[in-house]
């Protein structure tokens, strides 16, 4: 199947579709771009590889997006991406300009997402064919410093990895498959639940309660804080946008997009790192940074392109190591899954048309994206009214719905979602981390398997040090990686120390 | 020194190796995390009373209660008309009503109403959407 073939009018509207229901779900404070693709995640298994896509990244790019919303004219994040836009999104608001603030967002957000695509699309085959040289001894490593690295930026490193491995073995529980070269064994199932747990389980129900139902479940607890009304959201008209705001912004809106790209391709690092490092890089680098937080452009540019950055670079982990750069890819996982594709390094070579499309559809939903917000903000910005009480219920039956057809039919991935939302809901407030524990939970399996093989091939375990000088770059790297951590945990005790 | 390193993997104990070298991981990290905070892990009770104080109990435990009724009364429901799917239809009709009903702030009969219409809408819009449209299994 040729590329034009896919490209039907159906393959729009999913994008163009996906992109301005991910906007809804990023201006409404509590519901994220990730809830967004867990939730629709289901339809797209009637709808073949390619098309699914297209409404899976409409969502993930609308999503991102839509949550400079909320935090330009309400000063609350729609998404944690939005978080530092709200710095400079509000102060705007407040003098008149929100209008103007949203349309500096949309644009920037446009260039964040163009300049991560371009980055994927150069990056993703390059790094595939470099990892196609990889043995099971690098792919383990790979996959350790994957979890050594979302460890260290977590905001507690020995947290951060106790729930990456805590990620692992719960995707350990059942059997040790033969098709993976395994003795067809099962482990670490609970007594009595052998029948449920044979497969383990599943990843799509376990994905969709961590990130739909415990999510509702922290709003319930918090009351669900009722949605704004119509009264409350003032858009300003004061001052009129004008593409002059961009002069001298070049540097600032390209080194804002590729270190959100950057922070996309790191693995588990999330929208909120995205937008914080391309904030305070603008910052640094501004002739006036005593003007950031008081409702200056620049702040608003370097947060939103550097957020949008983060979606292409987030795909390029998982595209050509098989490694989701953040929750929201890793759903995506769940919708090749669905269609019985593996993602790895062989992925873009064996599946070039599906590669293309997927280029294409992020392209569409950038334009598509700016299309609706640009030309439409004022109707966009009533989003924020949108009541949680009609939208939870029907979020909460797409999460039944989602888990339940995943396998064709069995209950018992419903009540995995039950049980993944509750103990979401718990690890926050645990303290636990739940971006490492996710990439544990789909890593973990894989992870067992490099690891056995690697030991059953060459029965030594000096074989993860010498294999190649990939395994010692690999090493280094992650040794580094927990330096880093180490020392930036330092700095910030001393920092608090001397406040 | 090479005797050291060797490993030799039985193959019929093999699903054992990696779950045991994760728990042994787990067990340290744990550990290490029980001596660095227990001050903190010894204080824990204060923040579970203040968590559970602070929580909106209706709706938080009200949709928690709900979400199992909900799960539990889906299959049999189903049961009585198999494969068609209204175990789903029926069952979460009034789910979404109910826990709408549970978010809602001001239960007037104005703020009621959507509340009903969308109970009724959506569920059947989605039964049909994937039973006729998208033939997919529901309970």
């Amino acid at each position: 199947m040729e590329l034009l073939d896919i490209i039907s009018p159906l393959f729009l509207a999913l994008i163009v579709g996906g992109t301005f229901v991910g906007i809804v779900f990023g201006a409404i404070p509590g519901m994220t771009a990730t809830m967004a693709v867990a939730v629709c995640l289901p339809i797209t298994y009637s709808l073949g590889l390619e098309n699914g896509l297209a409404l899976l990244l409409g969502l993930y790019v609308g999503g991102i997006s839509g949550g400079m919303v909320p935090a330009i004219l309400l000063g609350i994040p729609g998404t944690p991406s939005s978080i530092t836009t709200t710095f400079d999104g509000l102060p705007m608001t407040k003098k008149g300009e929100g209008e103007k603030a949203l349309r500096i967002g949309i644009c920037s957000s446009l260039v964040g997402g163009l300049v991560s695509l371009l980055i994927l699309w150069l990056c993703a085959p390059l790094l595939a064919d470099f990892a196609i040289q990889f043995s099971y001894v690098e792919k383990f490593l790979i996959i350790l410093f994957a979890l050594t690295v979302m460890a260290a930026l977590s905001n507690d490193m020995l947290i951060g990895i106790f729930s990456g491995f805590l990620g692992i073995f719960i995707a350990l529980i059942g059997t040790y498959d033969i098709s993976d070269g395994g003795n067809g064994e099962i482990r670490l199932i609970p007594p009595g639940l052998d029948y449920w747990l044979e497969s383990g389980f599943a990843l799509l129900p376990v994905l969709i309660g961590l990130f739909g139902l415990a999510a509702i479940l922290e709003e319930a607890e918090r009351g669900v804080p009722q949605s704004q009304s119509a009264a409350d959201v003032k858009i300003g008209s004061q001052s009129t946008f004008s593409f002059s705001v961009f002069r001298g912004q070049t540097v600032n809106l390209l080194r804002s997009g590729g270190i959100g790209t950057f922070a996309g391709i790191l693995p588990g690092v999330g929208g909120s790192a995205a937008s914080i490092l391309s904030y305070s890089n603008a910052k640094t680098f501004s002739k006036h940074p005593e003007r950031y937080g008081t409702g200056e452009p620049e702040g608003i540019i370097a947060s939103e392109a550097g957020n949008n950055g983060l979606t292409g670079g987030a795909l390029v982990p998982l595209l050509s190591l098989g490694i989701p750069g953040d929750s929201t890819t890793a759903l995506l996982i769940g919708a090749f899954t669905l269609q019985g594709i593996q993602v790895g390094p062989l992925f873009i070579g064996n599946n070039p048309v599906t590669w293309d499309a997927m280029i294409v559809a992020m392209l569409i939903a950038n334009l598509a994206m700016f299309t609706m917000m640009y030309f439409a903000i004022r109707h966009i910005a009533r989003i924020v009214t949108v009541p949680k009480h009609i939208l939870f219920p029907i979020i909460l039956m797409m999460c039944v719905i989602g888990a339940y057809t995943i396998n064709y039919g069995i209950m018992f991935d419903v009540w995995t979602l039950l049980i993944f939302g509750v103990f979401g809901w718990l690890a926050v407030k645990l303290r636990l981390e739940i971006a490492p524990f996710i990439i544990g939970f789909i890593l973990g399996p894989s992870a067992e398997v490099y690891f056995v093989k690697s030991l059953e091939s060459f029965n030594d375990l000096t074989i993860f040090f010498t294999k190649s000088w990939i395994a010692i770059v690999l090493w280094v790297l992650i040794i580094g990686s927990v330096a880093g951590s180490v020392a930036l945990s330092r700095s910030r005790q001393s920092t608090t120390a001397d406040a | 020194m090479n005797g050291l390193t060797e490993v030799t993997i039985a193959f019929e104990t093999s699903h054992l190796v990696f779950p045991s070298l994760i728990a042994g991981v787990l067990a340290i990290l744990g550990l290490a995390i029980l001596i660095r905070e227990r001050r903190s892990i010894a204080a824990s009770g204060g923040y579970w009373r203040e968590t559970f104080a602070k929580m909106d109990k209706l709706r938080f435990l009200g949709t928690l209660a709900l979400t199992v009724l909900y799960f539990s009364l889906m299959v049999p429901v189903g049961n009585v008309w198999p494969n068609t799917g209204l175990g789903f239809l029926i069952c979460s009709i009034p789910y979404v009503f109910l826990s709408g009903l549970i978010f809602l702030h001001d239960r007037g009969l104005r703020a009621v109403a959507p509340v009903a219409i969308t109970a009724l809408v959506a569920p059947t819009l989605v039964w049909w959407l994937f039973t006729d449209l998208f033939f997919l299994t529901l309970p």
